[in-house]
């Protein structure tokens, strides 16, 4: 579905990172990882296309439409209802959806009650609902979730992480950056870690542990 | 088939600007206290000429067009939703010619206000032609707001964002400042100028080079990430 081969990227004259190759299948999630500054979040804006990668080549047969993005900013317009808010990106997406789908939409990530209230009022946990909300809405073929978790109460969370896996168990390719890499590894199938700008692991959730062990080991 | 994809991004931004009115409201009152401020330069019985009317006009209008167009743009800067279109199918231009839309809508309405406020406070009575009028308002509006949406993307991520556009803006709008001014003066009764037809030249050249520099260069300064 996506492939990057030797992926190299600058910032101005900086290296952010150099040589990450990864492969992204269907219903895969491939956890992102690395200390702050690794370069994940500019990763994650090459895979989306945002940015050009400084050197090699990002390959993949998606059309924009089949991508969805969740992030630290929600998306949301704070002067719109949360009804509104879905209903302008199902017009921007080409969904055709009715009221009843988005209610129902906005039932699945408890926010029903608040669907004619503007998102302006919203805390950041229900500001992240509606944004999941907008992202199943779209039933993308490729997630993209950057740091989604962040701010979120342990509710919250856990619907996030109930909705990432059906979106996988439905054929989505899941490509996820996360601080929280304990938390989120049982819900892994492949994790790419970047360390000193470079790919130092990829692979496996299993062998990621096995990987990680013997680093311990060895310091 | 046309695609009209982009009016839903002119409905959404049409409801932000009036669920609290701020966007409006602001352009309207600056345009308005101008109008105000320059009747009160003229000595008591003595009569605005209609080309200082006209150019007290487009220049209330100019004003507007900056707020307007910096309310439009930092919508979108609101939880990053630029970076939502940025990541959307939906064709950059559409950005541009929604945003231009909404622009010339907001900008006929605070003009709504503006001009009895010509007609009140700068004594302007010997108008003719109410449909050229309009058709001259449409057409430099036209030119007005190609730049504006344009400029607008420009001035955003930027800390200096409302002088920005100013800076970058006037400079380019004289010739249709300028255009306006000579046409406005002539519809409100005051100049005789035999150019008319020139100077309405001018203002479709402008407002056509833009749009066409508009949908050639907006996705590359919309997308600056």
């Amino acid at each position: 579905m996506l492939r990057l081969d030797r992926v190299t990227h600058f910032f101005d004259q900086r290296l952010v990172f150099k040589d990450i190759s990864l492969l992204i299948e269907p219903g895969r999630v491939t956890l992102l990882a690395g200390p702050n500054g690794a370069g994940k979040t500019t990763l994650m804006n090459i895979i989306s296309g945002l940015i050009k990668p400084s050197a090699g080549l990002v390959e993949h047969r998606l059309s924009r439409d089949r991508m969805a993005f969740l992030g630290h900013s929600t998306f949301v317009y704070p002067g719109l209802s949360a009804l509104d808010n879905l209903r302008f990106w199902a017009k921007v997406y080409c969904r055709r959806l009715n009221d009843d789908d988005i209610m129902q939409l906005l039932r699945l990530v408890g926010l029903k009650a608040f669907a004619y209230e503007k998102a302006g009022y919203f805390s950041r946990g229900m500001s992240q609902r509606l944004s999941l909300a907008r992202v199943l809405m779209l039933k993308p073929d490729l997630l993209l979730l950057d740091e989604p978790g962040t701010g979120l109460d342990s509710d919250s969370r856990k619907l996030l992480r109930s909705k990432i896996k059906d979106c996988a168990r439905a054929g989505a390719a899941v490509i996820w950056v996360s601080h929280t890499l304990e938390e989120d590894l049982d819900l892994t199938d492949r994790i790419l870690f970047l360390e000193n700008k470079k790919q130092a692991f990829y692979g496996t959730t299993q062998a990621f542990r096995s990987w990680r062990q013997g680093k311990d080991v060895e310091h | 088939m046309l695609n009209i994809r982009f009016l839903c991004l002119t409905v959404k931004d049409l409801k932000l600007i009036f669920s609290d009115g701020s966007g409006i409201i602001q352009p309207v009152l600056l345009g308005l206290i101008l109008v105000f401020v320059f009747s009160l330069s003229t000595p008591i019985g003595e009569e605005v000429t209609a080309q200082a009317a006209a150019s007290i006009f487009w220049l209330a209008t100019s004003f507007a067009l900056i707020l307007v167009f910096n309310t439009l743009y930092s919508m979108e800067e609101t939880n990053q939703a630029r970076t939502g279109l940025l990541l959307s199918p939906m064709p950059l231009q559409h950005v541009w010619v929604s945003k231009a839309l909404t622009g010339m809508l907001l900008l006929l309405l605070a003009q709504l206000f503006f001009f009895p406020a010509i007609i009140v406070f700068l004594g302007q009575e010997n108008m003719a032609g109410w449909w050229t009028l309009l058709g001259v308002i449409l057409l430099v509006d036209w030119g007005l707001v190609a730049v504006g949406s344009l400029l607008g993307a420009v001035s955003q991520g930027h800390a200096a964002r409302d002088s920005l556009l100013s800076v970058v803006i006037f400079p380019l709008l004289i010739p249709l400042l300028l255009a306006g001014i000579r046409m406005g003066a002539h519809l409100l009764g005051g100049a005789d100028d035999e150019n008319l037809g020139a100077w309405g030249g001018i203002a479709f050249s402008f407002g056509a080079v833009f749009t066409g520099a508009a949908i050639v260069l907006f996705p590359f300064i919309y997308n600056e990430y």
